[in-house]
């Protein structure tokens, strides 16, 4: 009874660590330096040139803050989203409506602990307003909020709130399916 | 007797996970459409957060009332605690009162009593904990501004001014709309939008 009291988890505690010790190992050496994140500021005629430019395909935008805790939420689907469709012609850009003294701290922080590849903005103006209503003039300026343009810089989709993954790539799916076929 | 445990268990999974759904279905942006301008907007009461009941007929200035959604954690809403306060300190010997609502859910009465010590908010902040008021006003964001007259009618609605920063504020639009009903005029901008943090809703 004593013995298997004893024995039992301390063979327990070995065998954790023999199983943590090589993954740290392995970690260690896997892990690349990772150019970090650059965040461009953007004005609301920059913002606009970029919604109405002539594309190949379509371009999804999503609007966040670090302050945003369903923004935050969102991201990781945002970047499996981003890797996935990428190769497919989509373009996804990501503008962040944080104050501009994040622009080298918090923002291109927390995209580098996502891992996240798509060209990074932060929303640069004295009054929000205005580019509100060119992106949407129903969309109240709540954030998330995630934005489809078609080619013609059309809306085909809008998600106020944080996304669901299934309905987006839905979307997603019928802009970039309809140009390939 | 096995089965009929499993399928017991089946149910009350099913059960569950059907209330989960129910409870989930109300994504972050699904926010009732707000009050229209000119609308009026009901008497109503909520706790502040000494837990003492107030109405809004109580609270109401005899020129006006401003209604502002606010947070404890927001940064936006926190970049404005300086101007609210002192908005409600000019606007007081107007007659014009400031009313806060903390509709966040996840931010209790303890929380937003010690917010309003910390920033020296002396207006009167009420918790709207199940968002009814927040609701009823379509309130999406914090901090996010209604201006209501003398008669509860609503007569401004949108963020308190243009900018984050108080260096860069160019159109106050809340405080417009407050002076020119003050000086019997009508209200020129009565709607620009709030942007903020959306309000955690229950």
């Amino acid at each position: 009874m004593r013995f298997s009291k004893v024995v039992i988890p301390v063979a327990l505690c070995i065998l954790l660590l023999s199983l943590a010790a090589p993954a740290q190992k392995r970690k260690g050496r896997a892990a690349k330096p990772r150019k970090p994140t650059v965040v461009a500021p953007i004005d609301t005629d920059a913002l606009k040139g970029l919604i109405t430019q002539q594309r190949e395909g379509p371009l999804l935008v999503n609007f966040w803050a670090t302050y945003c805790d369903p923004c935050r939420d969102e991201f990781p689907d945002l970047v499996k989203i981003d890797k996935e469709y990428r190769p497919r012609s989509l373009e996804f850009v990501t503008v962040s409506l944080d104050d501009m003294s994040d622009i080298k701290t918090a923002v291109p922080k927390f995209l580098d602990e996502m891992k996240a590849k798509m060209p990074a903005y932060l929303l640069n103006v004295s009054d929000p307003e205005p580019a509100i209503n060119l992106v949407d003039r129903g969309w109240q300026g709540s954030l998330p909020a995630t934005f489809l343009y078609n080619e013609k810089g059309e809306i085909v989709y809008r998600h106020i709130g944080r996304v669901n993954a299934a309905e987006l790539r839905e979307a997603i799916d019928k802009v970039v399916v309809k140009k390939g076929t | 007797m096995k089965t009929r445990n499993l399928s017991i268990l089946l149910a009350l999974l099913f059960v569950i996970t059907a209330v989960g759904f129910a409870v989930g279905a109300r994504a972050e942006g699904e926010v009732p459409a707000p009050l229209a301008i000119g609308s009026t907007i009901e008497d109503f009461t909520l706790p502040d957060y000494d837990n003492h009941e107030r109405s809004l007929k109580s609270l109401a200035g005899k020129n006006g009332t401003v209604i502002l959604f606010i947070a404890v954690q927001c940064p936006v809403s926190n970049a404005y605690n300086e101007r609210m306060e002192k908005l409600a300190q000019d606007y007081k010997e107007k007659g014009i009162n400031v009313v806060g609502i903390n509709s966040n859910v996840k931010e209790d009465a303890a929380a937003v009593k010690a917010h309003a010590a910390e920033h020296k908010l002396s207006f009167t902040i009420l918790k709207d904990s199940a968002n009814k008021i927040a609701d009823k006003f379509g309130a999406s964001v914090t901090p996010e501004a209604y201006f209501l007259d003398a008669n509860n009618k609503l007569l401004y609605h949108g963020r308190i001014d243009n900018a984050r920063d108080a260096a860069q504020v160019e159109t106050p639009d809340l405080r417009n709309a407050l002076d020119a009903t003050l000086a019997g005029k009508p209200v020129e901008k009565t709607e620009a939008k709030a942007f903020g943090c959306s309000i955690k809703r229950a």
